[in-house]
């Protein structure tokens, strides 16, 4: 219920919490300068850099979908390199000769290590990057093909945060829409970790942008 | 085993099966290193060093697997 008779302490103390910059202190957004690069969620990551980043341009945060998204393909990976051993005990293909039968296992293994490793780089690369100016969506949709989608800060209209489920609100992920008024009308971060926190990170920096805007400084 | 009026081996038509998909097994892992490369380009990690690895790794295990193919079928 909302409060409708404030005493005058406790008006004077909401204000002071809410004057409290969080992108200054980086202790509301996760630790600042993260390392760990197999990390979701990396608040000015250390050691980061992009293909289309400027001389300036600071990373603020890097993110990737959340890391129990990965789970599917992890089980059905351990099922495949399980199936041949649990397969040996039926008589299925006994009538291929035993060269035959060993070359298929390899053949199979190199599927299975084929599998794994795409779908770790698809997780690996596929980053969401919001830095100082921009926000950028990178893609790797199969496996030649690239998309690198950017929006600038002060471009941002609308920042929409979905959550729904039982996975996602234990392991608290969602999707992530940013509308812009740019060239490209949406962007979207699927499966991000910590989206209420990301969500006020771009607030925070749309605020920042208009600031400078009034200010007329160029960054 | 003989396929009737051809006169060649089941087995044979296995093998070139066999080493028909594994050559396009080796050419989907040399895509795959040029994939890794593109990737690491893109963005910069400080991991790119092992990945690249992996992937050669990958690369040079579908050529030997090619080669026990050719030698033991």
């Amino acid at each position: 219920m909302p409060d409708i008779f404030v005493t005058e302490n406790k008006a004077v103390e909401e204000k002071t919490k809410s004057s409290v910059k969080p992108t200054e202190t980086g202790k509301n957004f996760g630790e600042k300068g993260t390392s760990n690069f197999l990390g979701s969620y990396c608040y000015y990551p250390r050691n980061v850099h992009f293909s289309v980043q400027e001389p300036e341009e600071k990373i603020v945060l890097l993110l990737r979908k959340h890391p129990i998204t990965n789970v599917g393909w992890i089980l059905t990976a351990l099922v495949m390199a399980v199936a041949p051993i649990v397969l040996a005990k039926f008589p299925l293909l006994t009538f291929l000769p035993a060269r035959f039968q060993l070359v298929g296992i390899l053949v199979w293994y190199l599927l299975v290590v084929a599998y794994s490793f795409e779908k770790f780089l698809d997780w690996f690369f596929s980053v969401y990057i919001i830095t100082d100016e921009r926000v950028i969506d990178v893609d790797f949709v199969n496996l030649i093909y690239r998309e690198i989608t950017d929006a600038s800060i002060d471009k941002i209209q609308d920042v929409t945060v979905k959550m729904g489920g039982v996975v996602r609100s234990i392991f608290n992920y969602g999707d992530i829409l940013i509308q812009t008024a740019g060239e490209v009308p949406e962007i979207e971060f699927e499966a991000a970790p910590r989206p209420d926190s990301v969500s006020k990170i771009l607030r925070s920096l749309i605020v920042e942008e208009e600031k400078e805007k009034i200010e007329g400084r160029v960054r | 085993m003989e396929i009737p009026l051809i006169g060649i081996s089941i087995w044979t038509i296995t093998k070139v099966f066999f080493l028909v998909a594994i050559a396009i097994y080796v050419v989907f892992a040399f895509v795959m290193v040029k994939q890794v490369n593109l990737m690491t380009d893109t963005l910069e990690v400080d991991f790119e060093t092992s990945i690249r690895i992996i992937s050669y790794l990958h690369l040079i295990f579908s050529v030997v697997v090619f080669v026990v193919a050719l030698i033991l079928l």
